[in-house]
């Protein structure tokens, strides 16, 4: 029995393939662009085929995240919230609390030993302290984001960072720059920037260890040690945490399908080829 | 369940009516020679202008008729056209655009003001806002200071000797305006009917206690409650509580709720996002969320916690509502309001609609968001958009965070129901 998870987000799409013991068997990720559906397909082919099975092998999919609606294979749709919760739960099962720093969401949730949700809470119609202020940030200085964190590390004195626009940050970061002040220390200004608006959220629900990052922005070492430093706490990070949203979704269906429940027939380009029977 | 009954749907096209009646009466004012009053909802002191033979006008009514009916974008941009900023509350643009575009809205023509009462101070820029309209319309104001209703104390009788005061003073401003006398047998008469809508609309707002409630306290009762906030002190407002009542009493019999199967209990503070309402609503009723309790549906009056107009002392109770209008409510007060609520309607969460455009009104809700999660242990979901213009709601958002609220709410409940050794981490 195979289950998936497809995480379809606002910069970038996720699938995860976990089997009977919910082992993961495959991951994959793709660009979300303007077409969240092809984005969704995508990902979930490419999972596939590194799994080197076919559709119908699929028994149920959970879609989650702000395309999961789309999302035309999905046979059950659960918010990224409880997704990630599930994720990061399990993958550190004395999780309480998770920081998901994503493309365009900052979120702090706060969970039971029962990895129940009991509380979260949300940045609010601004990017602010997301992954698309860092992205803002590497534009500006013309590195690419694996690099940030890196650079940022060489910094000896960040800068303060009081912008709290992600259009008009690239604005600050240039005047910084123009007065020919170091990109190492803008840059883990900035890192530090996001850490102490993800802290506001964080104790908005609560803080109590262990302490979960997830999201795309959990692969960035610079954030990580930025909010460590903040907390004075170590972190759980995966090496999977880009994918912990889908991973939860996965989860998701393998506990429909361990109920028994059958998802429905895979729509996608792979069962619309006629390769074999869709669904079961 | 009856999919349909005697008095179905009574409660909003009586409503309709009756407010379309309104609206036409002050398009008509000007012709008739009715002298026209503008106030505020809060703590109104209506049945006073009215036994003057006024007709009365609410703006904030005009902003929420825009909200809904989808104009109110179009008004707000006028009155930033005009210098106003982006943070000044959304109502207070929203009449100031209507006012510039000739004060035709989508409920007709709106006279102009013989009066402008100023009936609730504890929000500074509606104070402002009426001083705006006075010399927009070069009418007279009169600004009713209410004293604030603090904590702790029980209501001070120096409090309300000097609302009275003030209310003598309009009295005769009114007698000079209208040049009638002031009548206070015509008051109290108006406020004999005040008392018995007052009856009515309580016994409405606590048939919610039932499971299911009949009755949704927040989407529903913001047009219920429409009649005894703009026609208080009426005949046909007493009329139409007990027509309303008649359809609650139907509803109780059959079990019939405003949701088909209802799931979740809540308790909702703050007012709706207008232009989007039905939209809103629809995001509760996929969840079978039913509000048996909130604090919009009593800005006009807490008649619930035991006030009422009484006809024997007319000043007097008028100044004991003025001063216990719920946004004249220190956040204590406020709070422990949420907690009977919570208590009394055995709801299952607290929502927390908050208001962009409004810091006097939303400043203390993250603390009421904190006190409820942490000390009370009841699930509290905070959004925030605002009540006119339609620009914060992001629909998407608001969506997301509502599906994982009660999406957490509802794997609680099912993991409560569990058996022991199915639970993850059992």
């Amino acid at each position: 029995m195979l289950v998936a998870g497809v995480d379809i987000g606002s910069t970038a799409t996720k699938a995860a393939i976990l089997d009977e013991n919910k082992q993961v068997r495959a991951l994959s990720l793709v660009d979300t662009g303007a077409n969240v559906v092809r984005a969704a397909e995508r990902a979930f082919q490419e999972a596939l085929r590194r799994t080197g099975l076919e559709a119908w092998d699929v028994t149920f999919t959970v879609g989650t995240g702000y395309g999961r609606y789309r999302l035309p294979f999905g046979d059950l749709q659960v918010t990224e919230i409880s997704c990630h919760t599930k994720g990061a739960c399990f993958l550190f099962p004395r999780t309480r609390t998770i920081l998901d720093i994503g493309g365009q969401d900052t979120k702090a949730i706060r969970v039971n030993e029962r990895a129940e949700v009991t509380d979260f809470s949300m940045n609010d119609k601004c990017a602010a302290g997301t992954g698309r202020f860092l992205e803002a940030a590497a534009q500006v200085l013309g590195l690419e984001l694996g690099e940030l964190g890196p650079v940022a590390a060489a910094s000896r004195k960040p800068l303060k960072i009081t912008n709290v626009c992600t259009v008009f940050v690239e604005q600050e970061i240039v005047m910084h720059l123009a007065r020919g002040c170091p990109v190492e220390d803008v840059l883990a200004g900035v890192h530090q920037a996001i850490a102490g608006r993800s802290l506001g959220l964080l104790r908005r629900v609560g803080l109590e260890e262990e302490i979960t990052f997830t999201g795309g922005v959990a692969c960035n070492p610079g954030m990580v040690r930025a909010l460590e430093e903040r907390l004075k706490l170590r972190l759980n990070v995966a090496p999977e945490s880009q994918y912990i949203g889908a991973i939860g979704a996965a989860l998701f269906a393998w506990e429909r399908a361990a109920h028994g429940e059958a998802g429905r027939q895979k729509n996608t380009s792979c069962a619309e080829a006629g390769t074999g029977p869709g669904g079961g | 369940m009856t999919s349909s009954y005697q008095h179905q749907g009574t409660g909003r096209d009586y409503q309709k009516n009756l407010l379309g009646a309104w609206y036409r009466r002050l398009e008509n004012a000007p012709r008739d020679g009715t002298p026209v009053a503008y106030l505020f909802i809060s703590g109104n002191i209506g049945e006073l202008l009215r036994s003057f033979g006024f007709e009365l006008l609410f703006p904030e009514v005009n902003a929420l008729q825009c909200g809904i009916k989808k104009v109110s974008g179009g008004m707000i941009l006028k009155a930033e056209d005009l210098g106003y900023s982006s943070d000044v509350c959304g109502y207070v643009k929203n009449d100031i655009g209507l006012a510039a575009t000739g004060n035709r809205g989508p409920f007709g023509a709106l006279p102009k003001p013989d009066l402008l009462v100023c009936t609730y101070s504890g929000c500074n820029t509606y104070i402002k806002w009426f001083e705006a309209l006075a010399e927009l319309y070069g009418a007279r104001l009169f600004l009713l200071d209410v004293p604030y209703r603090r904590t702790g104390e029980t209501q001070r009788q120096e409090d309300l000797d000097y609302v009275v005061a003030q209310l003598e003073q309009l009295a005769a401003v009114c007698a000079e305006i209208t040049s009638r006398p002031y009548d206070p047998d015509r008051l109290s008469q108006s406020l004999a009917h005040s008392r018995a809508a007052e009856d009515l609309w309580v016994r409405i707002l606590e048939s919610a206690r039932h499971r299911p409630s009949p009755f949704d306290a927040f989407f529903e009762a913001v047009f219920f409650m429409a009649p005894i906030y703009v026609l208080r002190g009426t005949r046909e407002c007493v009329d139409y509580y007990e027509a309303a009542w008649k359809e609650i009493e139907e509803r109780l019999r059959y079990r019939i709720g405003p949701v088909s199967e209802e799931r979740f209990r809540v308790v909702i503070e703050g007012p709706p996002p207008w232009p989007h309402f039905r939209n809103f609503w629809e995001l509760f009723k996929r969840w079978g969320v039913c509000c048996v309790a909130s604090t919009y549906s009593k800005v006009g009056g807490i008649w619930d916690f035991g006030l009422r107009h009484d006809p024997a002392r007319p000043l007097e109770s008028l100044a004991e509502y003025a001063v216990n209008c719920y946004t004249n409510w220190d956040w204590t007060l406020r709070r422990q309001m949420l907690d009977r609520y919570a208590a009394t309607y055995q709801a299952d969460a607290l929502v927390i609609h908050s208001v962009k455009s409004c810091r006097a009104f939303s400043v203390g809700q993250a603390d009421v968001r904190e006190y409820f999660t942490k000390t009370r242990g009841l699930p509290t979901l905070f959004v925030e958009s605002d009540l006119a213009d339609p620009r914060y709601f992001a629909e998407a958002q608001i969506r997301n965070r509502l599906d994982a609220f009660f999406e957490a709410l509802e794997h609680r409940r099912l993991a409560a129901h569990r058996p022991e050794a199915a639970r993850p981490g059992a």
